[in-house]
């Protein structure tokens, strides 16, 4: 999911980087207005273990493998708005620090892990929390990622380096995320579940306790 | 609140072992993986429009990848998801203070 240096038309790169720079200004402003002692130091937790979480790559039989991403985990635990600052916070470090994923491309990665899938994945999740959170906890999850993956596809299909690949390019990137998406659907439930399970204030998990 | 303040609550030292159960695994799966051959579907996309050949590194980065320098792979492993962790935790923290105090100003 890191599109890396070399992929993206510099003018694209630039693009997604202001995008996502105003899309995170006005995701702050949101969010410091729920921000509580408690919460910042949730969003701490919630960042760490989607950086941990994304390290851990199963194998898939079939010679690939895949990795959890947490958009959508982090949208559904803290609200959207600062769940998107989490997972932009990730993918900073991966790629300031340890190199995956693109500097210049660093724009739209946050574009598309940190805006597109917790957004995306929230909406969902908001939408059909109310019937079964459960399960709406994983269609949220499966979906978030969909999304992100056609939307990085969209970018890498629309740059020069892929061009005539368009349809091609798409259809590997959302449908190869679309079947690894139900492992991001489960494990968002799980990473839920898992975080109600410390004992953290339920009321810190529910949609409706957090000024999305 | 200070970094060192910060699990003295039940959840608090809960989610932080939570954390270092995820790092340890993380050699484990870097590993697992591997030994699939690791293609992630972008892969296989450029792959299949041929500019594979055309990812950059990126220059800026201080390491190259999870693994640290110097101390194999499975180690490096290890303190690549130590090091990361433990930065995103303290660079959340300082990014969510910095936030509330920006809301408590106005």
């Amino acid at each position: 999911m890191h599109t890396p240096d070399g992929f993206l038309h510099p003018w694209m790169a630039g693009g997604f980087l202001v995008l996502s720079c105003l899309v995170l200004a006005i995701a702050s402003r949101r969010a410091r207005e729920s921000l509580t002692e408690h919460r910042v130091q949730l969003f701490a937790v919630v960042a760490a273990a989607v950086f941990a979480a994304q390290m851990l790559n199963w194998p898939i039989p079939g010679g690939t493998s895949a990795h959890f991403v947490g958009g959508a985990f982090a949208a559904i635990v803290l609200g959207p708005h600062l769940g998107a600052l989490a997972v932009a916070l990730v993918v900073a470090v991966q790629a300031l620090v340890f190199g995956d994923g693109g500097a210049l491309a660093l724009g739209a990665n946050v574009w598309n892990m940190a805006i597109v899938q917790a957004y995306v994945g929230y909406g969902v999740y908001a939408a059909l929390a109310d019937r079964d959170e459960r399960l709406a906890a994983v269609v949220g999850g499966w979906l978030g990622i969909t999304a992100a993956a056609a939307s990085a596809g969209l970018q890498l299909a629309v740059s020069p380096g892929f061009g005539g690949e368009f349809l091609a390019v798409v259809a590997v990137m959302a449908g190869g995320h679309f079947l690894l998406g139900v492992g991001e659907g489960v494990l968002t439930l799980l990473g839920v579940w898992l975080l109600d399970r410390t004992g953290v204030d339920a009321e810190q998990l529910r949609p409706s306790g957090v000024r999305a | 609140m200070s970094v060192r303040s910060f699990a003295r609550v039940r959840w608090q030292r809960r989610s932080l072992a939570g954390l270092l159960g995820l790092v340890l695994l993380a050699p484990v799966c870097a590993w697992a993986a591997a030994q699939t051959g690791y293609a992630e579907p972008m892969d296989n996309a450029a792959e299949l429009a041929g500019v594979a050949s055309e990812a950059v590194p990126t220059g800026l980065s201080l390491f190259s990848g999870y693994a640290l320098p110097g101390l194999g792979p499975r180690v490096g492993t290890l303190g690549g998801a130590l090091f990361g962790t433990a930065l995103t935790l303290v660079l959340a923290l300082a990014v969510g203070r910095l936030l509330a105090s920006g809301a408590a100003v106005r």
